[in-house]
Order: structure tokens, then C-alpha cells, then sequence
């Protein structure tokens, strides 16, 4: 009798705990200033919640919610790997615009397989140079 | 016998309070995105870890600790995968990446060679 009040005690303390540190992971999230912290603290939010979900499902004996914290941690993963995909490919986009605008303006394909072509090509021949410039100088010395 | 279950169960509960609270500390020390990377995936690991081996002891041994278990295997296989995603989305867009990690001269050597 007296172990099920001790473990409601334990039970509540550890939910207002973990609501606490909730707390400071939102306000993380929210201040973060880039988007990396605010996806590292939405990701500690969901392993929060999980962890309040399963003390739960212990306190209110009830076995359905381990079912619920189960799907919940696959959708929070699922949650990380599509927000860093999709900031990913909106990076790249906005970064290719802004390095070749006139490709952007014509939205063409020859000016998009001409441009990056050129710059790995110039950047060979700079090291080539620079290679034979060196060797060039250890013969002399 | 029950008071010395629900002793070890308890301690694996507040062991796992305390790492997510070292966690939610380092998330506001940190400086830098990287850094707090560290710091919540103790979190997601050792964390709750602790926290469902605790609930597991409490429980004992039926289908519901085998439902815990499986949210702890889990995390182990989920958690290293989006550190990794979120690091390399971190190298690809950060600006400050070069104030904050010493990778100018392997960049350079590799470059060389």
C-alpha cells in the first residue's frame, strides 16, 4: 500500500522534472541562433516526451501508451531527418542562385553545366602551375 | 523484497533526471552548435537509458518491459543517425564553422596532395 504512494510520489516528481528541463529545451529552441540548435533542441524535446509518456504509462498502468511512446520516437526521428534534408536542399538552392544568377534568370541547362565545369578546370591548371613553378625552383636550387 | 526493487528502480529514474539535467545545463553552456550536439545526445543515449531501465525494474519482466526495451534499442539505432545528418547539414551551411573547429589546415593539405 504504502510502495504505490512512494511510486506516485517518485512519479510525479520525475514528470515535473523532466517538464522543467522541457522548458529550457523550448526556450533553447526558441534563442537558438542557428538551425542547428533549434533541430538539437526540438530532438531533446521528443526524447523529453517519450520519457514523460513511458512514467506515465507506468503510473496510469495503462500498457497502450508504450505504443504511443514507441510510434512517437519513429515520428521524431522521421522529424530530424526531414528537417535537415529539406533546410539542405533549400541551402543548396539558394546558394546556387546566388552564385550564378544569370543561370537562375534563364533557368537553362547549358548554363548550368557550363559554369561549374570552369571552375574545377581553372583550379587545376592554378595547381599545375603552381606544382611546376615549385619544381621549377627546386631545380634551380 | 518489493522495497528493494522499487529502491534500484528509483535510483535508475533520478540517475537519468540527473544526465538529462547535465543535458538541458550544457544545451545554454555550450557556445556553439556542435558543442550542444554533444550535450543533448547524452540525452537521447545514457539518458533514457536510465530513465527506461528504471521503469523496466519497476515493471518487471512481461510484454510491457519488452515494449521498453524495444523504445531503447531503438533510440540506440536512431539517435547516432541524426547526430550524423545534423552535423553534416551543420559543416554544409554554417558560417562560423572555421571560428569554432581547426579544419583550415587538413583543407589545405588536401588540397596539396
Amino acid at each position: 500500500m504504502t510502495i504505490s504512494a512512494a511510486s506516485g510520489y517518485l512519479f510525479g516528481g520525475a514528470i515535473i522534472v523532466l517538464v522543467l528541463i522541457m522548458f529550457a529545451c523550448l526556450l533553447r529552441a526558441i534563442r537558438g541562433p542557428e538551425i542547428a540548435d533549434r533541430i538539437v533542441a526540438v530532438n531533446m524535446l521528443g526524447t523529453l516526451t517519450i520519457m514523460i509518456i513511458c512514467i506515465l504509462s507506468l503510473w496510469q498502468k495503462e500498457s497502450y501508451l508504450l505504443d504511443v511512446a514507441l510510434i512517437y520516437a519513429m515520428i521524431s526521428f522521421l522529424a530530424v531527418v526531414v528537417l535537415t534534408r529539406v533546410y539542405l536542399g533549400v541551402h543548396r538552392e539558394h546558394m546556387r542562385d546566388q552564385a550564378h544568377p544569370a543561370c537562375a534568370e534563364d533557368g537553362t541547362q547549358s548554363g548550368e553545366t557550363d559554369v561549374p565545369a570552369a571552375d574545377p578546370l581553372s583550379a587545376f591548371s592554378a595547381q599545375d602551375s603552381e606544382n611546376a613553378s615549385a619544381d621549377g625552383k627546386g631545380g634551380v636550387q | 523484497m518489493e522495497w528493494v526493487r522499487f529502491i534500484i528502480g528509483s535510483l535508475c529514474i533520478l540517475c537519468g533526471l540527473v544526465i538529462a539535467l547535465i543535458a538541458a545545463f550544457g544545451l545554454f553552456r555550450f557556445r556553439y552548435a556542435m558543442n550542444r550536439m554533444h550535450a543533448a545526445a547524452m540525452t537521447d543515449t545514457l539518458g533514457i537509458l536510465m530513465v527506461l531501465l528504471g521503469l523496466i525494474v519497476l515493471r518487471g519482466f512481461c510484454f510491457d518491459s519488452l515494449k521498453l526495451g524495444l523504445i531503447i534499442l531503438f533510440f540506440w539505432f536512431a539517435s547516432p543517425v541524426s547526430s550524423h545528418l545534423l552535423a553534416g547539414m551543420e559543416v554544409e551551411i554554417s558560417d562560423r564553422l572555421k571560428d569554432n573547429c581547426e579544419i583550415e589546415e587538413t583543407e589545405r593539405k588536401g588540397g596539396s596532395t
